[in-house]
């Protein structure tokens, strides 16, 4: 753990003197402001009332399109682990979509459900649903029969059955679902905010660059990433918690 | 002959395969007395998992009845059956005392007793000083130890044991039958214990159902004279080696 996080400290480190090396070595200003520039506009973001509401919009469609997410994608994802006819027919489908680039049908979506919200939180939820369905397929699918044969022999019902052994069985590898689907619902909803939108945090980091407002650009640019790597290990962290209490370690 | 609690009568069970139908057991029947501890002894694929499964009520015959204490089981029934299972088959997030404690815990018993109980059982075991180790922590003879336990977990009158120690080595093997022995002893429970190693079969029961593969059938029923309690010395005996090698030499003539 602390390798991991030297390792990565050090590549930041890598990255600010590479940054700085090139304006020492004459890169123009205006297409790479210097560290220092960039950082006092991170600093007057955090504190400006107009950016918080636009990041607050944001966070509230990813919230939204992911809390909608889960139990659609597991419940679907339940469906077809159980029956082994429908995942023949579902299964080649679901991986035909996720092949796709939902990227070029955002201007289908905007067409069918107009620019704003519900758009949004629309294309977060396309976007995270096939990966959570495929994980959660994939965990129902990974729970060994033998404990179901066992838990039956000891007089389980079939919800006990489901409580006992396929949730705490399965919780691994839907953590594993729900962080990746996190991941795709935020590059969702900031991709559709950058292609047409009035508020949101891609709306911003789009029109910064349409106007060549570089510092303002790689601020907002620093502060998702930042943001989003948090989220990110924080889901990773309930992932491996889950892996380690439930995962094939304790087999 | 004392009163048969385990009553198999011409069973067949197939199953589909595509469109072909394979006979997995062919018209068997077998029984056991209250108390014994017989062993179905076979090769690997001559269905005697299946049987077990029929016996527990968890699959149906194609044909014929089992009978358990008289009754027809539709359905499992952990009150009048435990089961142990080849590699223990414990639930990896749960400890052993927790993993005793499941069968129970599914019956809806409370607390303050399937603790008790899940406690007692570990101790008869041997294992009580491991009740908060995880199955990954235990040894592999532990691990079936706990599984003895969790099968005993509500007091059943038999013990349906699917090779119980086939993933163990030889040394560990030998030190489990003994250790089973002991707590047969101390339990009395009616046991059918599946093995494909004859020497087990032998030094472990009573009776004995030698099976012969596709499809399966039981084709001698052994009666085993050795007076118990046994020592691991009864192997060299002459006695034990002449039925071991008369077991042997039915699957042998069975095999095509």
């Amino acid at each position: 753990m602390r390798i991991i996080l030297t390792a990565q400290l050090c590549f930041l480190l890598l990255l600010a003197c590479v940054w700085e090396g090139l304006l020492l070595l004459g890169v123009d200003q205006s297409i790479l402001p210097p560290i220092g520039k960039v950082m006092s506009f991170v600093g007057k973001f955090v504190s400006d009332p107009d950016f918080l509401m636009n990041l607050g919009v944001t966070a509230l469609e990813i919230a939204v399109a992911f809390a909608v997410s889960i139990p659609i994608a597991i419940g679907t994802g339940l469906v077809i682990g159980e029956s082994t006819r429908l995942a023949k027919s579902v299964n080649p489908i679901i991986y035909l979509v996720l092949a796709l680039p939902q990227s070029v049908f955002l201007p289908i979506f905007i067409l069918v459900f107009g620019i704003g919200f519900f758009e949004k939180v629309v294309f977060g939820i396309t976007h995270a649903y096939f990966v959570i369905v495929i994980n959660t397929f994939a965990a129902v699918r990974s729970v060994p029969n033998a404990y179901v044969v066992a838990a039956r022999s000891f007089g389980a019902t079939q919800i006990q059955i489901y409580l006992r052994i396929y949730l705490p069985a399965m919780l691994p590898l839907v953590m594993t679902g729900l962080r990746l689907g996190m991941i795709f619902c935020i590059i969702g909803v900031l991709l559709t905010e950058m292609y047409a939108s009035r508020f949101g945090i891609g709306h911003l980091i789009f029109g910064w660059g349409e106007a060549y407002q570089v510092p303002q650009l790689i601020a907002g640019v620093v502060i998702v990433s930042v943001l989003t790597i948090l989220v990110n290990e924080g889901m990773r962290l309930l992932e491996v918690r889950a892996a380690g209490r439930y995962g094939a370690t304790r087999r | 002959m004392g009163m048969s609690i385990i009553d198999v009568r011409n069973v067949v069970k197939s199953f589909t395969a595509g469109d072909r139908s394979i006979t997995a057991i062919d018209n068997i029947s077998l029984s056991v007395d209250t108390g014994k501890f017989a062993t179905v002894v076979g090769p690997s694929g001559c269905g005697k998992s299946t049987l077990l499964m029929m016996i527990a009520g968890l699959i149906k015959p194609t044909s014929g009845e089992v009978t358990v204490n008289g009754e027809m089981l539709t359905d499992p029934r952990p009150d009048l059956i435990g089961m142990v299972f080849q590699d223990a088959t414990l639930l990896p997030w749960k400890t052993a005392l927790a993993n005793v404690e499941f069968p129970l815990q599914l019956g809806g018993i409370n607390l303050e007793k399937r603790l008790h109980r899940a406690r007692e059982l570990l101790g008869l075991v041997g294992l009580e000083s491991f009740a908060g180790h995880f199955p990954h922590e235990l040894s592999g003879g532990m691990r079936q130890r706990v599984g003895i336990a969790r099968g005993l977990a509500h007091d059943p009158t038999i013990l349906l044991m699917d090779e119980p120690f086939s993933a163990l080595d030889e040394q560990n093997r030998t030190k489990m039958g003994q250790e089973l022995l002991r707590i047969w002893d101390l339990t009395r429970k009616t046991v059918l214990f599946i093995t494909h190693s004859l020497t087990e079969a032998v030094y472990l029961s009573d009776v004995v159902f030698v099976m012969s593969a596709s499809p399966g059938r039981i084709i001698e029923t052994i009666e085993v004279d050795i007076p118990r309690p046994r020592s691991i010395d009864v192997i060299d005996t002459a006695e034990f080696g002449r039925i071991r090698n008369r077991i042997w030499h039915l699957i042998s003539a069975a095999e095509p």
